[in-house]
């Protein structure tokens, strides 16, 4: 695939144009990098298609091979891998918290202690998501501006 | 705990145990029974005693994570199956000494004294590492909010 890139000034807008023979599965990861990059996600619920806001985003969780996106109010499954949402997601405050697990900082109300060395994060609706041992170390260091 | 962890974790926890049980064999003999002569069978009391003690940690694997009322569970099960795997040491593989019933009590006793004091410990250990990550949290939201 050829790039090329264009420079406008600053009255016209920035666009990003594909010319495709088909939508091919490397052409939607395109699409979703870039949306991702502006704050949105594509998810699917019931056979439709979605803009999530990146911000409205509680946690992103994986479940047999599947990937969903959950709002406080909504689940949206996404077609995009667990770890390419990592990568994408770490900027706007997305910690892993767990080996299937993606969770907004953001969106966190309290922290409280669960058993075995492991953290529960209360979200804002109440929901609780278990941080396992292993990521606790993750999350202080992210708290502490170190990822 | 999940897979490899999980096995790291309990191979750790039973040469841990097996050291800790040798220290306790050598400090409580040297108080009770100085005089004591063993045969080199007694090596392998350890090893016995930290792999009836470790073995029961298998109740808490999971390929998914437990949720926290399911692990308390699953930890009430691993202490009824050592104090079990204990008292059929005690019964049927050490001395005469320790089958009276004074003596499984007191073993029995002192394991759930043990396991329940240690579990809280590092609850409290837990519950303060929970606060300070609270604290960050907000001021980290603060910051970025």
């Amino acid at each position: 695939m050829e790039i090329k890139i264009f420079k406008v000034g600053k009255e016209k807008p920035e666009e990003v144009e594909i010319r495709c023979h088909e939508m091919t599965e490397e052409v939607r990861e395109i699409v979703a990098f870039v949306k991702t990059r502006q704050g949105q996600l594509t998810g699917m619920q019931e056979g439709k298609q979605y803009e999530v806001a990146v911000t409205d985003l509680a946690y992103v969780e994986a479940v047999d091979n599947k990937v969903f996106l959950y709002t406080q109010k909504q689940v949206y499954e996404t077609r995009q891998k667990l770890y390419e949402l990592e990568e994408l997601l770490r900027e706007k405050y997305f910690l892993r918290v767990s080996k299937s697990l993606l969770l907004n900082l953001m969106k966190v109300q309290s922290i409280k202690p669960a058993m075995n060395g492991r953290m529960l994060a209360v979200l804002r609706g109440g929901e609780e998501i278990i941080i396992t041992r292993k990521y606790v170390a993750e999350l202080k260091k992210a708290l502490r501006g170190g990822s | 705990m999940q897979g490899k962890e999980f096995w790291i974790d309990f191979v750790r926890t039973f040469f841990m145990v097996t050291t800790l049980i040798t220290l306790v064999f050598f400090v409580v003999g040297q108080i009770l029974a100085p005089e004591q002569t063993f045969g080199y069978q007694v090596f392998s009391a350890p090893l016995v005693y930290a792999l009836v003690g470790t073995v029961p940690n298998l109740v808490l694997y999971s390929k998914r994570e437990l949720r926290v009322k399911e692990l308390l569970l699953r930890k009430v099960l691993q202490l009824l199956l050592i104090e079990a795997g204990v008292s059929f040491v005690a019964l049927y593989g050490a001395g005469e000494y320790w089958r009276q019933p004074v003596m499984i009590a007191t073993l029995l006793g002192s394991i759930f004294f043990v396991y329940v004091a240690a579990t809280f410990i590092s609850w409290v250990g837990n519950l303060l590492s929970a606060k300070a990550l609270d604290r960050e949290l907000a001021e980290f939201q603060k910051m970025n909010g």
